[in-house]
């Protein structure tokens, strides 16, 4: 009998990994029907979710667009470090961001200290949806210009000097040459922010300012380390699966950015920045930008004076800890993106069955939609019969960070390998090169840097996760995420602000690595 | 009539320095090896590149003050000529009006120029649904519409096969003797065009190297001495 291909038994495996865990969760009370009991309080979460996730992808568009064209018209001084910053705060850990919100706009925060500092004596609260919406805007914004920012790169430079030649006002401009960018990119884009503000945890836990303020990610994390109600966390599991899965599927429909153009020309001005009201709006957008991001990316940095006082033991260990646990999760991300693309690709290229093909691209995505508290819930309960309890953190977070990571591992490295394929796969059929041989000549000079890519990339991301780590964190298991949040718990800011900026300068060494890579020639 | 008279433009890896005239009505093949500066002439012409120096003229107006939109030239792209998202009849009619709110009268203008280049049934039709000749044919017609006396051609042909070329080629031979309009086009293959054109200009390492009727040129020394064959 011929084994089945290496990428098929992972998607199995991942399949199965999924399944068992959420039949173990839903089992685990002898499957009791609860939703009906849960009801008011499903309504209530689920209200939150749609509200805060919708007014998040509203403001982060409105505010990621705004920037985008005006980095798009104009060149300036610091532009490209503007640029890198906007290209790395993919990896910005949540929980930093709520260190940098609590820092500016806490009760004691910056702005509270100056606006006391002329003479007011009124007191303010960050907790609910300001500093859930701020903290959301803050990390997608960014994210979002970068995109829309690439997109617009894409436009032909022929179409630009074709815009100047015909007199374009910046309104056709913008009718013809930015609208049909944003039009292909903006519905993937918000469907893509509203999945990730849906289903945030760790801003909204911590500023979210109390039970009656929580997203069903939060919702199951409550169920699962407070309540021990496992078969709510499943129910609720089930819905945000059901919810985030229908998301996901519309977003893989129809995220289709327009078919990319090439040319040999240089790139081209456009001819709406010498436009004198579109240089001030611009002007105001990105002095507004600045005055919105500045000041909580100073917050961040503003720990470096306080780097001396955290180096302890417990700081080194965590580091460490951390360090491990992204390793291990980054190689797992990688070799299950490395098979499924594999897989994919014979789908595509060899037995001509494309749809099964888009069925492997999809299971990554997919994963987008699992709730990892769930799902590590699950697991938990079936590797308690054969793990020691207490190591079970061990082998789970770097298990569920690296599905975590695999969609983003999958996207780098995957369209590499198709490539590989579709260069050199006849040649080497012909010469008669398979396994690991094949994988050397053939796939590896293509692959290695996308690897790479993605290995960073992942690492980055799982560094500074804060998610199930809530769930066995602990003097056992201490990541430097997880200090953090013990640090703000005791309200020690200003060590918190030094251990933030920690993690957010090894996750941005991280992804500029990733971001070197990506962009490099073979 | 088109002047250029030691028009310098200077960058830190490549100079350019042309000198050129061409009559009115005339049809000039701009022809010399890949980088030699053909695009950066046209592209100078229709104001996307500012001459450091030098003087650019049509009849007697400087042009070098004037946007690429004011000048009185039309150009045509190898790729990229259209806008995706618009129909076939709204790229032609961005020619008349950028705005494409058209009059009656210039609406029957757009049809008629989308018969002379054999796409009246096709005004519909998006970009992506056409043919790479047909796409051309639709950038031909939106700058022939302008009314512009000056057609710059950026090898607009080269993506298409030979046959398909020389067709194409005669459609803008018909155009300039149906109506007063200069065209400068460059070419990679000088012996498709040696037939038709009343000029040629040899263009290698950023200047006008020779200039004259097609079979002069043909015959020069420099257009051997810039075949690949004989590099090296």
């Amino acid at each position: 009998m011929k084994l089945p291909h290496p990428g098929s038994l992972v998607a199995l495996a991942i399949v199965a990994l999924v399944a068992g865990g959420f039949i173990a969760l839903a089992s685990v009370d002898g499957g009791k029907p609860a939703l009906l009991s849960i009801g008011p309080y499903l309504v209530r979460v689920l209200l939150f979710s749609l509200v805060q996730a919708s007014l998040s992808t509203i403001l982060s568009l409105l505010f990621g667009i705004g920037v985008a064209l005006a980095l798009a018209r104009r060149h300036f001084p610091g532009r490209e470090v503007v640029l890198s910053v906007l290209g790395t705060t993919m990896v910005m850990p949540s929980i930093v961001a709520v260190l940098a919100v609590l820092s500016v706009y806490g009760r004691n925060g910056w702005l509270a200290d100056g606006i006391r500092a002329l003479g007011w004596t009124g007191d303010f609260s960050i907790f609910g949806y300001p500093g859930i919406l701020i903290a959301h805007v803050f990390l997608n914004a960014p994210f979002v210009a970068r995109i829309v920012l690439d997109g617009l790169h894409v436009v032909p430079a022929e179409q630009w000097r074709l815009a100047a030649a015909l007199g374009f006002t910046p309104g056709q401009t913008f009718r013809h040459l930015d609208w049909p960018v944003l039009r292909a990119e903006v519905p993937g884009l918000a469907g893509l922010v509203f999945l990730l503000c849906f289903k945030s945890f760790a801003i909204v836990l911590a500023l979210g300012g109390g039970p009656s303020r929580a997203t069903l990610e939060v919702a199951i994390y409550e169920a699962l380390k407070i309540e021990l109600d496992f078969s709510r966390a499943a129910w609720l599991a089930f819905i945000q699966v059901a919810i985030c899965l229908s998301i996901t599927i519309v977003l893989n429909w129809t995220f289709t950015r327009p078919p990319v153009t090439t040319t040999s020309r240089p790139p081209a001005p456009r001819p709406d920045r010498v436009h004198r009201g579109l240089r001030v709006f611009d002007a105001g957008v990105l002095l507004m930008s600045a005055a919105f991001i500045v000041p909580l990316l100073l917050s961040v940095l503003a720990g470096a004076r306080y780097a001396v006082e955290i180096l302890d033991t417990d700081l080194a260990a965590a580091f460490v800890v951390s360090v491990a646990i992204a390793t291990v999760a980054a190689t797992i991300s990688c070799l299950l993106a490395v098979a499924l693309g594999a897989a994919a690709r014979r789908h595509r290229l060899a037995l001509r069955s494309p749809r099964v093909a888009a069925l492997y691209d999809l299971l990554p995505n997919m994963l987008l939609a699992v709730p990892p508290f769930a799902l590590t819930a699950g697991l938990f309960l079936i590797m308690r019969k054969f793990v020691d309890p207490a190591m079970a953190g061990f082998v789970l977070l770097p298990l569920i960070n690296g599905l975590g990571a695999l969609p983003f591992a999958y996207r780098s490295i995957a369209p590499r390998q198709l490539l590989a394929g579709e260069r050199y796969g006849r040649l080497s059929d012909s010469l008669g090169l398979s396994g690991m041989t094949k994988f050397r000549l053939m796939d590896w000079p293509l692959l290695r840097r996308p690897f790479a890519a993605a290995f960073a990339l992942s690492m980055a991301l799982s560094f500074g996760d804060f998610g199930i780590v809530a769930l066995f964190g602990g003097t056992e298991l201490r990541t430097l995420p997880y200090l953090l949040y013990e640090r703000l718990g005791a309200y020690r800011l200003d060590e918190a602000s030094a251990v933030g900026l920690l993690i957010l300068f090894t996750a941005f060494c991280l992804a500029h690595v990733s971001g070197r890579m990506s962009y490099a020639d073979d | 009539m088109l002047t250029i008279k030691d028009c310098r433009l200077v960058w830190p890896d490549f100079t350019a320095d042309y000198s050129l005239s061409v009559e009115n009505g005339t049809l000039c093949a701009i022809v010399g090896p890949s980088g030699g500066g053909k695009t950066t002439l046209l592209h100078m012409i229709a104001g996307f590149e500012t001459p450091d120096s030098g003087e650019l003229t049509f009849d007697g107006q400087d042009l070098r003050p004037l946007s690429p939109a004011a000048r009185p030239t039309s150009i045509v792209f190898q790729d990229h000529n259209l806008f995706p998202h618009l129909t076939a009849s709204e790229n032609v009619s961005l020619g008349l009006r950028a705005s494409l709110r058209l009059t009656a009268e210039e609406r029957t203008l757009v049809a008629d120029t989308m018969e002379a280049v054999g796409l009246h049934r096709l005004g519909h039709r998006k970009p992506g649904e056409m043919s790479g000749g047909q796409r051309q044919r639709m950038a031909l017609a939106r700058a022939l519409i302008s009314r512009k006396p000056l057609i710059l051609l950026d090898e607009p042909f080269s993506s298409l096969d030979p046959s398909l070329r020389r067709d194409m080629i005669l459609l803008v031979d018909d155009m300039r003797r149906s109506r007063p309009v200069t065209i400068l086009m460059t070419i990679h293959t000088p012996d498709e065009v040696a037939d038709l054109a009343d000029q040629m200009a040899f263009v290698a390492d950023g200047r006008v190297v020779a200039s004259g009727l097609p079979a002069e040129i043909m015959q020069g020394p420099w257009v051997y001495r810039h075949r690949p064959e004989s590099a090296g």
